[in-house]
């Protein structure tokens, strides 16, 4: 084998490696992100996300409709359950990350953008008082 | 002779024709095979008329218990690991089991979720404290145990509540403890570093 194919081949097997070792931290992030959705959401929003509507909604199908416009996005994280969550900026971004993609992939925006703690960290201090007005706020200009 | 007689008469003919055909048509080993195989074969249908949501719900996407989970402790036990922050009665205790209602009463989907360590391998797990309604509270094996739960100024881990919530009547009967996960390790270092 020539110098120049060596260096390739080298090459070649650290990008493969990055790329593994990129994959086992994204399995582990959604490891972490399942375990804060059973721990802090499960007991009401039930195992598989399905809820018990109308007392408790469901996180599955039309939520990911809600992302589509800026006032849906900073919902979904103002929402009381959320932003009072017991789990610190990074997590919760991590968590609502996983739960869009888990459970809402049918419906999320094409070029949805993963929620980054800034972002979770900014909209969370402004707690909604009253999120179903909120909702229908934005569901109505949503149809107009 | 009378009507009665005649209708009795007729019965005794037809029932001894159909006796008579039956036994030129079959064997006795011939109906004893095919009565086992019935009797046997009952067995893997649901005959009792009992609610079966749980098991509904364990077909629609809940979570099953982790295959290989160890087990420690008496499950009719208020010290089974189980049940670290359990208030209540135990189902176990009351006709149902660590991870089922008792017979006729209705499983609450809506419920809190803890975690208890498992001393048979050392892992915590994610545990499930679903209330069982429907009947009146089941007098026995009551527990008080608060590993992980808050106080009721934070609802969603009070094992202070009745979680009689989804279900058709909100009469508390009785508290299961289902496994519904494990912890990723990191999450168990965080925890046991914060008991320390």
């Amino acid at each position: 084998m020539t110098r120049a194919a060596s260096a390739g081949a080298w090459r070649a097997a650290l990008a493969l490696l990055a790329i593994c070792w990129a994959c086992v931290g994204a399995a582990d992030a959604d490891r972490a992100a399942r375990y804060d959705y059973l721990l802090h959401c499960s007991g009401c929003h039930r195992v598989d996300g399905a809820g018990e509507p109308p007392e408790v909604p469901t996180l599955r199908g039309p939520v990911g409709k809600l992302l589509a416009t800026a006032e849906g996005r900073d919902y979904i994280v103002r929402v009381p359950e959320v932003a009072q969550s017991p789990l610190d900026d990074a997590a919760l971004a991590r968590l609502l990350n996983w739960m869009l993609r888990e459970f809402n992939g049918d419906t999320l925006p094409k070029d949805f953008r993963p929620m980054q703690a800034e972002e979770v960290a900014a909209a969370r201090r402004r707690v909604l008082a009253d999120p179903l007005r909120a909702r229908a706020a934005i569901m109505y200009s949503d149809a107009e | 002779m009378n009507s009665n007689d005649a209708i009795g008469r007729w019965l005794d003919t037809a029932a001894a024709r159909a006796t008579a055909g039956l036994a030129e048509r079959t064997s006795r080993r011939g109906v004893l095979a095919r009565l086992g195989a019935i009797l046997a074969g009952a067995g893997a249908l649901p005959l009792l008329p009992v609610a079966r949501v749980f098991g509904a719900e364990a077909d629609g996407g809940e979570t099953p218990e982790p295959t290989g989970l160890r087990e420690f402790g008496d499950p009719q036990s208020c010290d089974y690991w189980r049940y670290c922050a359990l208030g209540g009665a135990l189902c176990s205790c009351c006709g149902g089991s660590a991870n089922t209602c008792p017979p006729g009463a209705e499983p609450s989907p809506i419920t809190w979720v803890g975690t208890c360590r498992n001393p048979a391998d050392g892992k915590q797990y994610l545990i499930s404290y679903n209330d069982c309604c429907g009947k009146s509270t089941c007098p026995r094996c009551f527990c008080h145990r608060t590993e992980g739960a808050k106080p009721v100024y934070f609802p969603s881990k009070s094992s202070n509540v009745l979680w009689c919530f989804g279900v058709e009547s909100n009469a508390y009967h009785c508290t299961m403890a289902a496994v519904i996960g494990e912890a990723p390790e990191a999450e168990a270092a965080d925890e046991s570093a914060a008991e320390q």
